[in-house]
């Protein structure tokens, strides 16, 4: 036993002494920066595709972490070592097509060596890729790229459809839907390329008897022949410093300040006081950005007939607080309430919570949350929604008061 | 000898501040019992126009109103006690989820101290709940119930 164990470690030490003396391939900045953008992308796919919605603040950590991956990627790509220079690696078709056509030239070989063998035959190939291989490099461009892209799109959607980020201030709700859409058409793809990604590691792995996901770790691929000294670029660390510190400075504060600006047709987060004196007194004062104009005013001139009960007021504070309602009216705002709040229920058009809008959100919601005595109605958008009053609805805003039966009434 | 009068002279401190602190209170809650009186009288005297054997409101009267159920009115809310609950010095909750303050003059000193918000209130609730205006002598039974919680 104490024998087998020791012999183990030899062979455990062997092999690391073994992958040491490979060819240092892939610098630190390549596999931190690597290993940082797995965590990042997984995080963001986790948290867009199967999160809960008030989770956006972790979906917004993960890109932005993405997103600055790229851009230190790019500046490593320029001043990183000899394997992490896009030099090293050229997009280039005429390679790509005969590494494919070396691929199918040993399956060919195989074939006729061992007819039915789907095996590789793997004859010793003089030039195994120390760096990328022609698809590889194809693959990094094609993450990278898709990767800015979904970012980007991804700040356009934040800012035209929670009105939040740099671009806010620019981005209306319709254009930020549309790139939306786009940013998980995007995001999709992305998940497909990362699966190509990894078969391809798998595939090039088996053919080259090289652990590639090993070498990612380590750094070094073991590669015969590979002992005559290349002619070595070192890394520009310090170099890659500057430029990342100046890069920083001028995206960072641009970013903070573009974020302040006020949203594109976000309304004003205070309410008139005597509308939410008045309308307050019974319910949760509802911002005027959430119905219609035409909702308002059949509103207000059925207030003796309100949802039920008789609200009748004063001729002169109705009208103030008509006016006030339909000057503010969905119809006049930008954000994601107003858009979707203007669709009513013909059967019931002034409730808001007939709305397909609202039924469609809250659907997964048991019937016996609303009853708990910290929400009270279905109408008490504020119980769960922190920012409510202010008419933008946050996905971030969102906290669910815990409920011990969640099970209960449960369509 | 010292210590005996340094503690009278703070005990007699105490009542003082004791005193300073209570006296406007005291006399807000004596102002607070005139403003409901003055809206009481105004409703006893539309009582009597209305009837001339009215003699008086009664605070049991007003708890039998305010537990009574009727359908005669909207249909949602058959009683006072639907949002106010049973008890009056609870707090009450609108259909809506929004927390009501106690009605009892004793939980929420304020009630009833001003007629065009008492009026406000009765105009809607009353034809809410009854599907007609409220008598005057049903209002000041009301308050006199609230008032005497």
């Amino acid at each position: 036993m104490l024998a087998s164990g020791a012999g183990a470690m030899n062979r455990g030490g062997g092999s690391l002494a073994r992958r040491k003396s490979g060819l240092m391939v892939w610098d630190l900045g390549v596999r931190l920066f690597h290993w940082a953008l797995v965590i990042s992308f997984a995080l963001a796919a986790y948290t867009g595709f199967l999160g809960p919605r008030n989770w956006l603040n972790l979906h917004l950590i993960a890109g932005i972490a993405a997103g600055a991956l790229v851009i230190f990627r790019l500046v490593w790509g320029w001043l990183g070592s000899r394997y992490a220079r896009f030099h090293s690696f050229p997009l280039s078709p005429a390679a790509m097509k005969a590494h494919l056509a070396a691929i199918i030239a040993e399956y060919r070989q195989a074939e006729q060596r061992h007819p039915g063998s789907q095996r590789l035959g793997a004859p010793p190939r003089h030039h195994p890729e120390a760096g990328h291989n022609p698809l590889g490099a194809a693959m990094v461009y094609a993450l990278l790229l898709a990767i800015a892209l979904t970012v980007l799109t991804g700040a356009v959607a934040l800012g035209g459809v929670v009105k939040q980020g740099p671009l806010a201030f620019l981005v209306s709700f319709d254009l930020g839907l549309l790139i939306r859409d786009l940013h998980q058409v995007l995001a999709i793809a992305l998940l497909c390329m990362v699966g190509a990604h990894l078969a391809g590691v798998i595939f090039e792995s088996r053919r080259e008897k090289i652990n590639l996901a090993a070498a990612m770790i380590t750094g070094r691929k073991p590669i015969p022949g590979a002992a005559t000294p290349e002619p070595h670029q070192a890394a520009r660390p310090g170099m890659a410093a500057i430029v990342l510190l100046v890069l920083a400075a001028a995206i960072v504060p641009a970013t903070i300040a573009l974020a302040r600006l006020p949203g594109r047709g976000v309304p004003p987060a205070t309410l008139d006081p005597i509308y939410a004196k008045e309308c307050g007194a019974c319910h949760f004062a509802y911002p005027p950005s959430l119905a219609p104009a035409a909702v308002w005013i059949s509103m207000m001139e059925g207030l003796d007939r309100h949802f039920g009960e008789n609200a009748d007021l004063d001729a002169t504070t109705a009208a103030h607080i008509r006016d006030y309602l339909t000057a503010n009216a969905a119809e006049k705002w930008d954000t994601r309430p107003a858009h979707l709040f203007r669709q009513r229920d013909p059967a019931d058009p002034l409730r808001i919570t007939a709305t397909p809008f609202w039924q469609r959100l809250h659907r997964q919601l048991p019937e016996a949350l609303f009853k708990l005595p910290a929400v009270g109605a279905k109408g008490a958008c504020n119980a769960c929604h922190r920012d409510a009053g202010t008419g933008r609805f946050d996905p971030q805003s969102i906290l669910v008061p815990p409920i011990l039966v969640p099970t209960e009434a449960r369509p | 000898m010292i210590i005996s009068r340094l503690m009278q002279r703070r005990v007699r401190r105490s009542a003082f501040i004791l005193l300073l602190l209570t006296a406007p209170t005291a006399l807000a809650m004596a102002a607070a019992g005139t403003a409901q009186q003055q809206v009481l009288d105004q409703y006893a005297q539309q009582a009597k126009t209305a009837d001339a054997g009215f003699n008086g409101f009664s605070a049991d009267r007003g708890k039998a109103f305010f537990l009574a159920q009727s359908a005669a009115g909207h249909g949602d809310t058959p009683s006072c006690s639907t949002c106010h609950t049973t008890d009056p010095r609870q707090m009450g909750h609108t259909r809506a989820g929004k927390e009501i303050n106690p009605m009892a003059l004793s939980r929420t000193p304020d009630r009833f101290g001003d007629i065009n918000k008492t009026e406000k209130w009765f105009a809607r609730n009353c034809d809410t709940v009854l599907g007609r205006a409220c008598t005057p002598r049903e209002k000041g039974d009301f308050i006199t119930y609230m008032v005497g919680l």
